[in-house]
């Protein structure tokens, strides 16, 4: 994976740079090579960049004193989070500054009446969470990282988790941002109302992977906890049987919460690493939460379980909170599980039909025996989004790199069968090199030009999510014909 | 006016607009048509013939189909295989005098979002992919036909709300939701506004998953007492009987069963279809609603979503005060309904500080660089 050339010239200025942000945040600087050591990768940890410097700012003023020096001065900036992207979205530039949010994590309002939480970018997603959960609230979106991960850090990405089928993704549960624009300016997008009285410029920003702005302060939407959750276990003896009841659920009318598969080599590592107790000899499970009202939640399981058994499988339903957890410890250690059996290991992420299920599970097996590495298969059956999870050496002769194909395989034929490169992690430098299989150039263009509005210099993220460096140009009524990419001089990376 | 019957002829037609820059107005069921600014005398394109369904696949729980598809159309489609779409598409014609049949463009694009959007959200998150025609005449494709996808930027959210001034839709994919065996309307009559209110914020707060919160005054409703408050939910028949249940404790017994939908006519508007004046959707934290809609003092309203949208029939010469009530509480007033001269100085929302009104524009220059769809509608 080729990352924009570094500018020279740039990296000359190093400590004129570092005395500049300084200024702007007394004691919030790191430039030391030790402490910058640490914001070096995010969690696609194969890539790895000492940033020029990093800034820890505390408020919004400082950031948007940041970036009108950023831009005056034509350094590249790189926003982050937590740095728990598996995308690589956070990954800095020898020539940037990486802008970090951390410090900025006041939780500033609770309003109940209006549903809504006003956070600053650097809270936990979980803290969201505790801060309501006493009252009986919570935030929906949950992602695995969610400990960790920033909601500034959701915004950017548009994550996801486990309930999205039911409750949405980041998108569908934020109610508006405060966003510093790159040359400085400060905007609000949305607010407590929701309404922006003009374009949905808050559903553009959300998703962006940090090329457009830096978000400051979040409004999300708080939900009631729902008061019953009961969890059913089944398994199957193939892959397409649990396919076409997971396909027979949707189409009965059940919306459960989520709706977890794991393949048998999945279920076999995580049952010899935490024994949650999966039925052994299964070619595939599932794991189905149900929540709301208790009859609500009484008539999901009975509908399930009858489809379950149509469809030749076994349910098994968790009778205590003890069991819950048990049968959920074994999806949760998948990745711990795998990562056991090799020493390195990354997870993929696309977003099929569901019917494509059995044909894309079986091209995947196919594709491992290409490239000779281990594998399992998990996925969010509810919304199909599949997460392949591949297993290989680094420091084995080629593997890195047939991994790498393997992983860009699966992607195309996530693409192939009418889905696409990614359902919850972003686009990144991971498969910004796949755009071009999913979106045509005009597609591409029309994106591009997109974050030229937001960005004219093109200093925000460089390299992350657009396969081709072009510049931003005036946009006339010139069109590009044919096979011609803008910028024909410019290098592709 | 021209006629387009598919995506090549669009895009023959749009590059001949571009070569000698030519504005049009976009026109599918044409019921949205006096709603924003005026556009003026320009030459229409009408897209009506960009209809019907392509893949509908219930399973996946989406469905394609063309951007002037009936809304009524696709209702029956998915009520076939008990499914809906899930933001309530509100056609406003009986509001705005109009004839012809409310489309999915139309709906998506006037964020006409009804009482629905409380579960669901509006149609911005309903609408998941799409393809169009930009203003310099190139096909292209946003979003995708899988309901759940991160990759590269959201662009069916942008296309919900901009009144066709980005792009011409040539298909749109919708995510779609089960429709529940049941629904019903309770209804808390005899009650003002402050205690109407905080009882749909107690639903609005509750795991009831309601479907339907709106307060209407005493003339908006007959038997409502001094005004009433009106909650739907749905469900299987025993769930169903459960929040009922559930919903008594909340509120205690002053809650009756009503008959009918009243909620579809609220989304509608229609309600004021037959009052005189500016009609004005006025966007706020719901809380507010109380001490707002007293402000505005209007003597035909009605508060939906829970409070987080009042209706309200005003003068003309009220535009500049209603608008003034709706950015002290952080909101939006949008002029849904006005004369001509109302809506070319209103315009459909306040105009945006200058920051945010420079990266709007900058926005719809990405998309229509010379201006030629529905200039100036928003």
């Amino acid at each position: 994976m080729l990352l924009p050339p570094t500018d020279a010239k740039i990296v000359a200025r190093r400590a004129e740079i570092v005395a500049a942000l300084k200024a702007i945040v007394p004691g919030g600087v790191v430039a030391d090579p030790s402490g910058l050591a640490t914001f070096d990768a995010d969690a696609l940890g194969a890539y790895h960049q000492m940033p020029l410097v990093c800034v820890l700012p505390t408020n919004r003023q400082q950031v948007s004193e940041i970036l009108k020096y950023a831009q005056a001065n034509g350094v590249p900036i790189v926003p982050r989070g937590a740095g728990t992207s598996l995308s690589g979205g956070a990954l800095p530039r020898e020539d940037g500054i990486l802008i970090g949010m951390g410090r900025m994590k006041r939780i500033l309002e609770i309003d109940y009446e209006n549903g809504c939480v006003v956070v600053e970018p650097g809270v936990t997603n979980l803290n969201i969470t505790k801060a309501v959960e006493a009252n009986g609230f919570y935030y929906a979106p949950d992602p695995s990282s969610q400990i960790a991960c920033t909601i500034g850090g959701n915004v950017a990405e548009n994550s996801g988790g486990l309930h999205c089928l039911k409750y949405g993704l980041t998108t569908n549960n934020l109610l508006g941002v405060t966003l510093v624009l790159p040359g400085g300016e400060i905007v609000t997008l949305g607010g407590k109302c929701g309404a922006q009285g003009g374009l949905d410029l808050l559903g553009i920003v959300t998703g962006s992977e940090g090329l457009l702005g830096v978000v400051v302060e979040v409004v999300v939407k708080i939900l009631r906890k729902p008061p019953v959750t009961r969890t059913l276990l089944a398994s199957f003896d193939s892959v397409p049987a649990a396919g076409q009841c997971v396909a027979a659920i949707i189409a009965a009318g059940v919306v459960p919460a989520a709706m977890e598969f794991m393949d048998r080599r999945c279920a076999e590592a995580v049952e010899g690493y935490n024994q949650p107790g999966y039925p052994a000899g299964a070619e595939a499970i599932l794991i189905i939460d149900a929540d709301g009202v208790e009859a609500d939640v009484t008539h999901a399981v009975f509908s399930i379980t009858e489809i379950v058994a149509q469809c030749g499988g076994t349910t098994i339903e968790a009778t205590d909170e003890k069991q819950r957890t048990r049968i959920w410890s074994g999806r949760k250690a998948a990745f711990a599980a795998m990562g056991r059996l090799a020493p390195d290991m990354i997870c993929m992420d696309g977003t099929i039909p569901r019917h494509a299920l059995p044909q894309v599970l079986e091209e995947i097996a196919k594709l491992a025996d290409h490239y000779r590495l281990g594998f399992c298969n998990v996925f969010h059956a509810g919304d199909g989004n599949l997460h392949p999870l591949i297993i290989f050496d680094t420091m084995k002769d080629d593997e890195f790199e047939r991994a790498e194909a393997f992983g860009a395989d699966i992607l195309r034929l996530c693409v192939k069968v009418g889905g696409v490169l990614s359902g919850e992690h972003g686009i990144g430098v991971e498969k910004r090199d796949l755009m071009t299989d999913q979106f045509s150039e005009a597609d591409l263009e029309q994106q591009h030009r997109l974050k030229c509005a937001f960005d004219a210099q093109g200093l925000f993220n460089p390299g992350k999510v657009f396969p081709t460096l072009s510049a931003c140009v005036e946009q006339g009524h010139i069109h590009v014909h044919g096979a011609q990419l803008p910028h024909p001089h410019l290098p592709r990376y | 006016m021209t006629k387009v019957a598919n995506e090549d002829q669009l895009v023959e037609f749009v590059r001949a607009a571009r070569d000698v820059r030519s504005p049009f107005e976009i026109v599918a069921g044409g019921t949205r048509r006096s709603v924003g600014k005026p556009v003026g005398e320009i030459p229409m394109l009408d897209v009506s013939g960009l209809s019907g369904v392509i893949k509908y696949e219930p399973a996946e729980l989406i469905i394609t189909a063309g951007p002037a598809t009936p809304v009524a159309e696709i209702k029956a489609v998915l009520a076939e295989k008990g499914q809906r779409l899930g933001f309530d598409p509100a056609d406003w014609s009986r509001l705005l005098g109009s004839n012809g049949a409310a489309t999915l463009a139309g709906a998506a694009s006037s964020d006409a979002s009804g009482s629905g959007k409380l579960r669901h959200g509006g149609a911005r998150d309903s609408l998941l992919g799409f393809r169009a025609v930009n203003g310099l005449g190139e096909a292209f494709r946003g979003g995708a036909k899988v309901v759940k996808n991160v990759t590269g930027f959201d662009l069916p959210k942008l296309v919900c709300g901009a009144f066709g001034t980005l792009c011409v839709l040539t298909e749109m994919t919708f995510r779609v939701y089960p429709q529940p065996q049941l629904s019903t309307t309770l209804c808390m009559a005899d009650v003002t506004p402050e205690e109407g209110f905080a009882a749909l914020r107690k639903i609005a707060l509750s795991a009831l998953e309601p479907v339907g919160l709106a307060y209407l005054p005493a003339n908006m409703l007959a038997d409502g007492g001094k005004g009433a408050a009106l909650i739907k939910l749905e469900g299987a028949q025993q769930p169903l009987e459960e929040k009922i249940a559930l919903a008594h404790g909340l509120l205690g017994n002053a809650i009756h069963p009503i008959e009918g939908d009243l909620f579809t006519a609220i989304g509608c508007g229609e309600k004021f279809a037959d009052i005189p004046g500016d009609i004005w959707r006025v966007m706020i934290p719901r809380a507010e609603a109380p001490r707002i809609a007293m402000e505005l003092h209007a003597r035909h309203w009605l508060g939906d979503l829970a409070g987080a949208v009042l209706w309200l029939a005003a003068d003309p010469a009220e535009g500049a005060r209603i608008r003034e009530i709706a950015a002290k509480a952080n909101g939006q007033a949008m002029l849904l309904r006005g004369s001509a001269e109302s809506r070319a100085a209103l315009g459909l929302f306040a105009p945006q500080a200058p920051v945010l009104a420079a990266l709007s524009k900058a926005v719809k220059a990405a998309f229509d660089p010379l201006s030629l769809f529905n200039p100036g509608r928003i």
